[in-house]
């Protein structure tokens, strides 16, 4: 990633600080990209052979995302935090404008019965992933901005959540399941870590809680259809079709896996092996090993974002901090979530891996939120209040 | 932590709490993944893997590949060449909506038949849709590249000769199993057994990895018939040229080798060309030559004459009295009153009246063991598939009525090989030897069914059927001197004998001297003014022979005959 635009932006703003670079998350965030070109091209082959294609057509596209999803990273790091901060009423209507524009006719494109897409010229832009990380930012902002209510009251953290849950509608209105789910739980974290009161917390938990209590009741059906994931084996041909798929393309990877490209599950048994299940495909060309370097690459960017997030705390840098948690938060659960479905610990539902799927707004998204995160890095450590070297050499 | 104005400042210690919290959830989250997929790709393996095999295992044939046909010299008959089917998965196919007209019409098919095949097996993965295309059509269909469209390559049989093999060789089914004819008879030699693989397939059956030979395939065996190709075209050109001189309802040709029992000629009118299916008519595909029964007439009396010498009771000069008499309430006569003749003139002029007599002075059994002894009454040992056993009754059922038409060839039926086997066993010298198909290395014992000496006066009596006083002069070949007898034989109808529909057959050795061949030519319902087996029959026989002496450098027996003129003509 070039840091000269960062490098020229802070000269240009008087200041002769050199850029604090969090090198264990950029290398975290390399060696995930790097993994996921190598398996979306892997997975994606027989996906082209299927769509006429020719058959570096995925990977081309996916490389034409990272290039400039990296140069938006790099603008976004250049953005001081205290901007985000002005721009904040903006961002909660720029991402209500989005989620609400995708759901009209003739803007919104529908693929597969989700309205999920809007068109425009050449480029398919998904405008929940970016809604998403822009809510994340204003929940944020908006749980430092309303310290006092939000510690104090139960009004301030009611008022957040149904900024959550209106976003949660119009996301369930596309529809997008997780996309939701992934929104309300990263914005509740958020909410958590600012300080929200434990007793609205629980009683947020328990609500949420007694919906899928009262969803069991009223509806045993589909309480059931959602939990057939539990066993797929049952109706392996049917509803347990991509998760039994999915599981022998885990399964068949054993310790080391079958060796890069050998997959068989990719060869038209796993749909979409290279997006929702390109994990799957690692799993079975690289085994155990791979699913254990993939999941440690997540879990040192969520432990170190959460890291960050303390020492900005400590440093009284309550919305780096917020920001940092939300980041983490979100990118663990986004993971972890899709790492999930793809070993059948969780019911199938669209969510895309972060860094490795197919998917250009994704991956647009994910790149510059990972440049807020680095911002917020090198804020806190040139602040001189934390323990991070304004140096920005890792620790 | 209150400040003085009531603002609430930021708890950084609760801060600091709460986000390790979140860290130490998603930890545990992470853990929770792992284990699952320790347990998914460590511990369950076992059952992922049968789950796997059920899905990617299967077993494929190994398609052996089935045994040419040669003639005796390695002429190709018959041999299997790589042609591709067209199939398709039918919801894949079905799926891409216009797929079906397209391929409708490129494989130029009824668009409504494939759309109707198509969406009633919708359940399945495999469905052929067009067997054996040819090249021109598997490049249209390739070209349309339409999802769900596949080819399998597949091998059919294909007949170089065509029509003059035809009914000799049969042919096959579309999965190359003999249906009839020589690939039917020989199946089993011809046929390999299929072997068995163990294959990885994709998520659409297509194959992407051979895993193991679970049963390597034997390859069919390439089977060397006894036919010659040239004498085959020989007859096949002569006959077809009678059929159409004469208008010929069918006809028959079949040229034996005397020393091994070897067919080397077999041909039928009307002929079928076995590479074209699209003419079925069963008629068509019948081998008459083995499946069909006829009552012999004339040519069947040289057996019995046989049966009168090796009697001892005759001799090639013993005269009978020729005139008309009544067995039963039977009237037997020939065209014109012979007057007394001997045995020579009774064969040569066909005399019915003196076959009667001579048959009825002699012990019925005893021409009914000389008959069967021929071959007669029982199916030869050809193998062919639904070869007729002819019909010979018992000779106590014989009442003297019998004896007199049988003696003249009514009331016994024969198959054109039977009676060419005969004809052979009479050139043998009276040793009976098997007909095959197979080609013969080295001399072929068989059995003495006749005294040498009785089948060289019998010989010696054929030859004068065929001078120019004889029946079947136009049976005469230059250079050699041919042994034979015409017939023609009144076609059974519903109630009697009809009067216009005949049979004209000649059966014969050549050479005289030392026979190499046994020659049958049958000609059925000739239209045209001449229907007698001299006049139908014998040219064809004399063209055949002529023409396979010639081709199989038999030296001739008969120059002295030959006039310088008549053997330049004959390209002598």
């Amino acid at each position: 990633m070039s840091m000269s635009a960062a490098l020229q932006f802070s000269r240009s703003a008087g200041r002769q600080q050199r850029l604090a670079i969090d090198a264990v998350i950029v290398t975290a965030v390399f060696g995930l990209l790097l993994v996921g070109l190598v398996m979306v091209t892997s997975a994606s082959l027989t996906v082209s052979e299927r769509n006429g294609v020719e058959p570096f057509f995925y990977f081309q596209r996916q490389f034409l995302s990272v290039v400039p999803g990296c140069t938006l990273a790099t603008a976004v790091l250049a953005v001081p935090i205290a901007a985000w901060r002005r721009l904040a009423p903006w961002l909660l209507i720029a991402s209500c404008a989005l989620l609400v524009i995708v759901l009209v006719p003739g803007i919104g494109h529908e693929v597969n019965g989700s309205r999920r897409w809007i068109r425009l010229g050449p480029l398919n832009l998904q405008p929940s992933e970016l809604a998403r990380w822009l809510l994340v930012t204003y929940i944020a902002i908006f749980a430092v901005r309303h310290q006092t209510e939000l510690r104090a009251s139960a009004q301030g953290f009611w008022k957040p959540l149904a900024v959550l849950g209106l976003a949660a509608v119009l996301l369930l209105a596309e529809p997008d399941f997780g996309a939701a789910v992934v929104l309300c739980v990263t914005g509740t974290a958020v909410l958590f870590v600012a300080g929200a009161r434990m007793r609205d917390f629980l009683l947020v938990c328990g609500v949420g809680a007694a919906g899928v209590a009262a969803l069991a009741v009223l509806s045993p059906y589909r309480l059931k259809r959602i939990l057939a994931f539990l066993d797929p084996w049952s109706d392996p041909f049917d509803s347990g079709f991509q998760l039994t798929q999915s599981l022998i393309a885990v399964g068949r990877g054993e310790w080391f896996g079958v060796g890069l490209g050998s997959s068989i599950q990719k060869l038209f048994y796993l749909p979409e092996a290279h997006t929702d299940f390109v994990f799957a495909v690692l799993a079975e060309e690289f085994g155990l090993v791979g699913v254990l370097v993939v999941v440690l690459g997540f879990l040192v960017i969520v432990l170190r974002s959460l890291r960050l997030s303390r020492l900005a705390a400590d440093a009284g840098m309550p919305l780096h901090a917020c920001l940092a948690a939300g980041f983490g938060v979100w990118i663990g659960l986004q993971a972890f979530l899709n790492i999930g479905v793809n070993l059948g610990l969780l019911p199938t539902k669209g969510l895309t891996l972060p860094l490795l799927s197919y998917g250009r707004s994704s991956m647009l998204v994910t790149l510059a939120w990972v440049g807020m995160l680095l911002r917020v890095h090198h804020e806190v450590a040139v602040s001189g209040k934390s323990a991070l070297p304004p140096e920005g050499r890792a620790q | 932590m209150r400040r003085r104005d009531g603002e609430i400042e930021f708890d950084a210690l609760q801060f600091r709490g709460r986000a390790r919290f979140l860290a130490a959830a998603l930890t545990v989250v992470s853990l929770v993944l792992v284990g699952r997929a320790v347990q998914l790709q460590v511990l369950d393996r076992e059952f992922i893997e049968r789950q796997a095999d059920k899905r990617h295992a299967r077993t494929a044939p190994i398609i052996a590949h089935r045994g040419a046909i040669q003639d005796r010299f390695g002429e190709p008959l018959a041999a299997s060449s790589p042609v591709e089917s067209v199939w398709v998965n039918p919801p894949e196919f079905a799926e891409a909506g216009e797929g079906i007209p397209k391929l409708a019409r490129a494989l130029g098919i009824n668009r409504q038949w494939l759309e109707q095949r198509v969406t009633s097996n919708l359940d399945r993965e495999f469905l052929y849709v067009e067997r054996h295309v040819d090249p021109v059509r598997k490049e249209a269909v390739r070209k349309l590249t339409l999802p769900g469209v596949y080819f399998q390559r597949e091998y059919k049989r294909f007949y170089p000769n065509a029509e003059v093999t035809g009914h000799l060789l049969g042919f096959t089914s579309l999965d190359e199993e003999g249906q009839e004819g020589l690939e039917l008879a020989f199946d089993r030699t011809l046929k390999g057994v299929n072997g068995e693989k163990r294959v990885l397939q994709d998520g659409r059956g297509r194959v992407i990895q051979n895993v193991e030979v679970v049963q390597a395939p034997s390859q069919g065996q390439d089977l060397v018939t006894s036919i010659d190709l040239r004498v085959q075209y020989l007859a096949y050109r002569e006959l077809k040229a009678a059929m159409r001189q004469h208008r010929a309802r069918a006809g028959t040709v079949i040229v034996l080798d005397v020393a091994t029992g070897e067919v080397l000629a077999m041909v039928n009118q009307p002929a079928f060309n076995p590479n074209d299916r699209g003419q079925y008519e069963v008629a068509r595909y019948r081998n008459r030559a083995v499946t069909d029964i006829f009552e012999p007439g004339s040519s069947i009396k040289p057996f019995v004459v046989a049966a009168a010498l090796a009697s001892g009771r005759y001799r090639a000069n013993t005269t009978i009295d020729a005139t008309p008499f009544r067995v039963g309430t039977l009237t037997v006569r020939d065209k014109h009153d012979l007057g007394t003749i001997d045995v020579g003139q009774v064969l040569a002029r066909s005399s019915n009246v003196g076959m009667a007599k001579i048959a009825l002075s002699l012990d019925r059994s005893h021409i009914h063991s000389t008959l069967r002894a021929l071959g007669f009454g029982e199916v030869t040992a050809s193998g062919f598939p639904g070869e007729s056993a002819g019909l010979l009754t018992g000779a106590g059922t014989w009442r003297p009525v019998n004896v007199a038409t049988i003696s003249y060839g009514y009331g016994l039926s024969v198959t054109p090989l039977q009676l060419a086997q005969a004809y052979a066993t009479i050139g043998a010298f009276g040793v009976h030897r098997p007909v095959t198909f197979r080609r013969v290395d080295g001399p072929v014992a068989g059995e003495r069914v006749l005294p040498a000496s009785v089948a060289r006066d019998l010989i010696g009596l054929l030859e004068e059927a065929v001078t120019p006083a004889g029946t079947g002069s136009k049976a005469a070949v230059a250079g050699y001197r041919v042994a034979g007898k015409t017939g023609t034989a009144w076609k059974a109808v519903s109630g009697g004998y009809s009067t216009d529909r005949y049979l004209s057959v000649f059966a014969g050795v050549v050479p005289a001297t030392a026979p190499r061949l046994a020659v049958v030519v049958m000609v059925d319902e000739p239209q045209g003014s001449l229907y007698y087996g001299g006049d139908v029959a014998a040219p064809v026989f004399s063209a055949v022979t002529s023409g396979a002496l010639r081709l199989m450098t038999v030296a001739p027996d008969d120059l002295a005959r030959v006039t310088p003129l008549a053997a330049a003509e004959e390209g002598l």
